[in-house]
């Protein structure tokens, strides 16, 4: 298996010269192969989402080295980010992120369109998208016309259509009752296991996490431990929530420096 | 208490308020300066010239106090939509809808007051410019001229607070009505999806029909009088609401409707903006194009009164100068300028009659503007005997105009007798000489014809019965152009203050609702970012989609100007006469706004990192 993603001693710090700094994630490093489902949980405030952003190339690195597709991202001015973000990564963010003055084929479409696609290849790949994420019927509703489900299902089209290296998710259930999170995972594995869509996904929720290929767990700032699914879906949520009881006592929060 | 939480709530909205209230700083500037030039009483009783003047800017005044009415009433219901939320959480915290009424006429005549300091200040150092300019365009000393005028600072306060307090009040009563929930959702309501427009076409049809109604009476305004009058404004604003309403938002539907070039870049995403923006903006958008209407006819307005000035002059005077008994010192300014035509009559003056030589006018004819034909002409040669009837002499319409050409100071005084050289000889009387001279371009010599003048000032108090050198002036081109010459200079002052009074408070109420929008927008761009699209592609779109937002007022207000000027051939000769300058000036302010508007929403929405 080829590695897609790798983050060597990585490290970020907030606060200006002269206020006082936060070290957010400090010298974490950890890899991820092609057709992984990794879930990372922890604390709040222990700084899983400041990893995402770095790994989406969203937020600089402090130090240290990121590596997509063999693709070292730290080196890259802001455009090749932006066409690096455009061309291998997919988002799905937990308030949906949709643009609700554009219709969901639109928002859907964009990410092609961005990258001045043929109209036919276009409409064919939203449809095609589109039917497999069950809102082929909706296309052209706008967002505010939409359930939060149907939202979410948009997002991960969107995220999805220029088939992306990799596919980055920050707390994609968040906002989702219980059946709809379901519905979303499943559709996330499916992706995953027929696809091969490579996934890193930030989830605060042990159900989420149990449909996961591997979890990391992050405390202040550090790769605290990791665990691998070994029987059921349900023996493994039990697994992630007496991790979580165990972290949870002691003292959460960064290290002032 | 609320008080207090309600001045920190204003100071979040800076921005807003500031924008919103340039517009009402300018038009009491504005207001003032013309109050103070049409008032100033010491000033008026000085001056013959500025007294024409005086009328000009009052008109403005009123004019200006007009639109401004309309202005403080919008920018007041925009005021009240940034606070509704606010209001309703302090509501919601137990506070009386009584006190946040209170709260509410406070904060707006807190804001007209010092609106009101501020504007004051400017229109004192702009009534000090303005008339120092004038003061040196027309040559002419404001002695008695005071920029501090105390009844127009009466005036001013008075009518800004006046209007302020009943435009408050207005929305105070609509604020007792609302519900508390209405307020606290009242922010939440900015992004309706845009609806399917209904009877698109039959609206469509109407707004043109309704505008063609308004360009019809505009046009033919001359004929049509008082019926044009009140036709054209009233028909023109409603075809300009129906249209934008109908209009705007199939335009843009069409143009998603071309999927080639919607799925091509960003597009998507600007014209998905512009589908939003513009039907949420029509009504808004049709009162800019009005108000552009206003303020670019204004200026054009007052641009052509100007240049009317001179070529009105030379429709009615042929000779550029009309001199009696001109001595060493005239005839040596007329050697100084390139003179085409110069001729030289003669004239006896006694108790009864002007004396002429016939021979003398035979041999010379002077050029006239025939009355019927329009046309520059030498009247044909005058019989040798004349008829008198009811004790005048019977002459030609050409001769009566040639006459008054040679003779303009006395020509009324008395009767007028064309007579054969032997007789003229017999005549008593002392003679007077007079010599019409012309050239190529009146304009050219202003500063020879004001000498000239000056010289034949010395003459008149004794060829003039009663003539008084200190208040009268003498019968010449250069003293008719003077008083035009300073009322279109007035006019062109006001005429240009005038349209930027609206120029800024129409760009205040564009640039306030585009940018009250703008806090929705930092989000979408933000997602763009995130989603790989680069800087500059998000500065483009935003560029385009704002163009297409100034875009539409601007190219039907400028129609509305393009029709509208028309109107004035009923006071002026040419008034299309270089529109293009006041065009240009109005575009490089509008021009001007856009890219102030869009540097203002680029540092919203797209803040650098
Ligand atoms: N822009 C910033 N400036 C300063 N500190 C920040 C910034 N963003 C995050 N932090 C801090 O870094 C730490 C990690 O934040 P992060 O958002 O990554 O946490 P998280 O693990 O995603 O938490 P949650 O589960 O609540 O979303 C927090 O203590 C936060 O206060
Ligand atoms: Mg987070």
């Amino acid at each position: 298996m080829k590695t897609i993603l790798q983050a060597n001693k990585i490290s970020k710090t907030y606060g200006k010269k002269g206020t006082a700094k936060y070290t957010a994630i400090n010298n974490l490093s950890f890899e991820m192969k092609e057709g992984e489902f990794i879930g990372i949980m922890g604390p709040s405030g222990s700084g899983k989402t400041t990893l995402l952003n770095m790994v989406a190339t969203l937020d600089p690195l402090t130090d240290g080295e990121i590596t997509i597709d063999g693709i070292s991202v730290s080196s890259m001015n802001e455009d090749q980010l932006s066409d690096f973000r455009s061309q291998n990564l997919g988002f799905i963010f937990q308030d949906f992120n949709l643009l609700e003055n554009m219709t969901v084929f639109e928002n859907i479409a964009l990410p092609l369109s961005l990258q001045n696609k043929k109209l036919d290849k276009i409409q064919s790949s939203v449809h095609q998208v589109a039917s497999l994420l069950g809102i082929g019927d909706i296309t052209e509703k706008y967002p505010a016309e939409l359930s939060g489900g149907q939202k979410q299902r948009t997002a991960i089209a969107r995220a999805l259509i220029h088939e992306p290296t990799l596919l980055l998710a920050d707390e994609p259930t968040g906002a989702l009752d219980s059946q709809n999170a379901a519905t979303l995972l499943d559709t996330l594995v499916d992706l995953n296991e027929e696809r091969k869509v490579s996934i890193l996904m930030v989830t605060h929720d042990p159900r989420s996490a149990s449909y996961c290929s591997r979890l990391l767990f992050i405390k202040d700032g550090k790769l605290d431990r990791e665990l691998f699914p070994s029987g059921t879906r349900d023996e493994f949520h039990q697994e992630i929530l007496a991790v979580l009881g165990d972290l949870d006592r002691i003292p959460l929060a960064g290290v002032r420096s | 208490m609320i008080l207090k939480l309600a001045l920190n709530g204003l100071k979040k909205k800076q921005r807003d308020y500031a924008i919103l209230f340039t517009g009402l700083i300018i038009s009491i500037a504005v207001f003032y300066m013309f109050l103070t030039l049409s008032l100033n009483k010491e000033f008026i009783l000085q001056n013959s010239v500025i007294n024409n003047i005086q009328l000009v800017f009052l008109v403005g005044t009123v004019m200006l106090s007009v639109i401004t009415f309309f202005y403080l009433f919008y920018t007041n219901s925009f005021l009240l939509s940034l606070r509704k939320k606010e209001y309703g959480l302090y509501e919601l915290i137990g506070a009386k809808k009584l006190q946040i009424r209170r709260v509410f006429q406070i904060e707006t005549m807190a804001i007209t007051g010092i609106s009101l300091i501020i504007g004051l200040i400017l229109g004192i150092i702009l009534s000090r410019v303005v008339s120092w300019v004038l003061m040196n365009q027309l040559n002419i000393g404001f002695i008695q001229f005071k920029v501090v005028y105390l009844p127009a600072v009466f005036w001013t306060v008075i009518y800004y607070l006046v209007t302020s307090f009943i435009t408050s009040s207005i929305h105070n009563l609509w604020l007792a009505k609302i519900s508390i929930i209405e307020l606290l959702r009242s922010e939440i309501q900015n992004d309706l999806l845009p609806e399917k427009p209904k009877n698109a076409a039959l609206m469509i049809f109407l707004g043109l029909f309704l505008l063609a109604i308004g360009y019809v009476a505009l046009y033919f305004m001359e004929t049509l009088r008082f019926i044009g009058l009140f036709t054209a404004p009233i028909a023109t604003t409603l075809g300009t609401y129906v249209l934008f309403v109908a209009l705007l938002p199939i335009i843009v539907r069409k143009w998603k409707r071309n999927k080639k070039v919607n799925f091509k870049g960003i597009n998507s995403f600007t014209s998905g903006q512009l589908n939003f923006r513009l039907s949420s903006l029509k009504w808004v958008l049709a009162t800019i194009a009005l108000l552009i209407a206003l303020s670019a006819g204004a200026i054009a307005g007052g641009f052509a009164f100007k240049n009317d000035a001179f070529t009105s002059i030379d429709e009615h005077w042929q000779y550029d100068a009309t001199l009696y008994n001109p001595g060493a010192a005239e005839m040596a300014v007329l050697d100084s300028i390139p003179v085409e035509e110069q001729l030289t009559y003669r004239m006896k003056l006694d108790d009864e009659f002007i004396y002429l030589v016939l021979d003398e006018l035979n041999a010379a004819p002077p050029l006239i503007r025939d009355m019927v034909t329009y046309e520059v002409v030498r009247p044909d040669p005058l019989p040798e005997e004349l008829e008198i009837e009811g004790g005048s002499q019977i002459v030609s319409d050409q001769w009566f105009t040639a006459l008054y050409a040679i003779n303009p100071a006395l020509g009324g005084t008395k009767s007028t007798r064309i007579v054969p050289l032997e007789e003229y000889e017999l005549a008593e009387g002392e003679e007077i000489s007079i010599v019409l001279a012309r050239t190529a371009d009146f304009s050219a010599h202003i500063e020879e014809w004001q000498k000239l003048d000056e010289l034949q000032m010395d003459i008149y108090p004794d060829l003039v019965t009663g003539f008084d050198p200190e208040t009268d002036s003498v019968a010449t081109k250069y003293a008719q152009f003077k008083t035009q010459y300073a009322i279109a200079s007035g006019t062109f002052f006001m005429g240009f203050f005038l349209g930027l009074a609206f120029l800024t408070m129409m760009a205040s109420i564009l640039m306030f609702k585009i940018l009250s929008g703008a806090n929705n927008d930092i989000r979408r761009y933000d997602s763009l970012r995130k989603l790989g699209v680069r800087r500059r592609v998000l500065e483009n779109s935003l560029s385009r989609e704002l163009f297409i937002v100034f875009l539409f007022p601007g190219i039907l207000g400028l129609l509305h100007v393009f029709v509208g000027m028309r109107m004035f051939t009923f006071i002026m000769d040419e008034p299309y006469y270089r529109l293009w300058v006041s065009i240009l000036i109005f575009l490089a302010i509008y021009g001007g706004y856009y890219f102030f508007t869009i540097h203002l929403y680029r540092k919203i929405v797209l803040p650098k990192q």
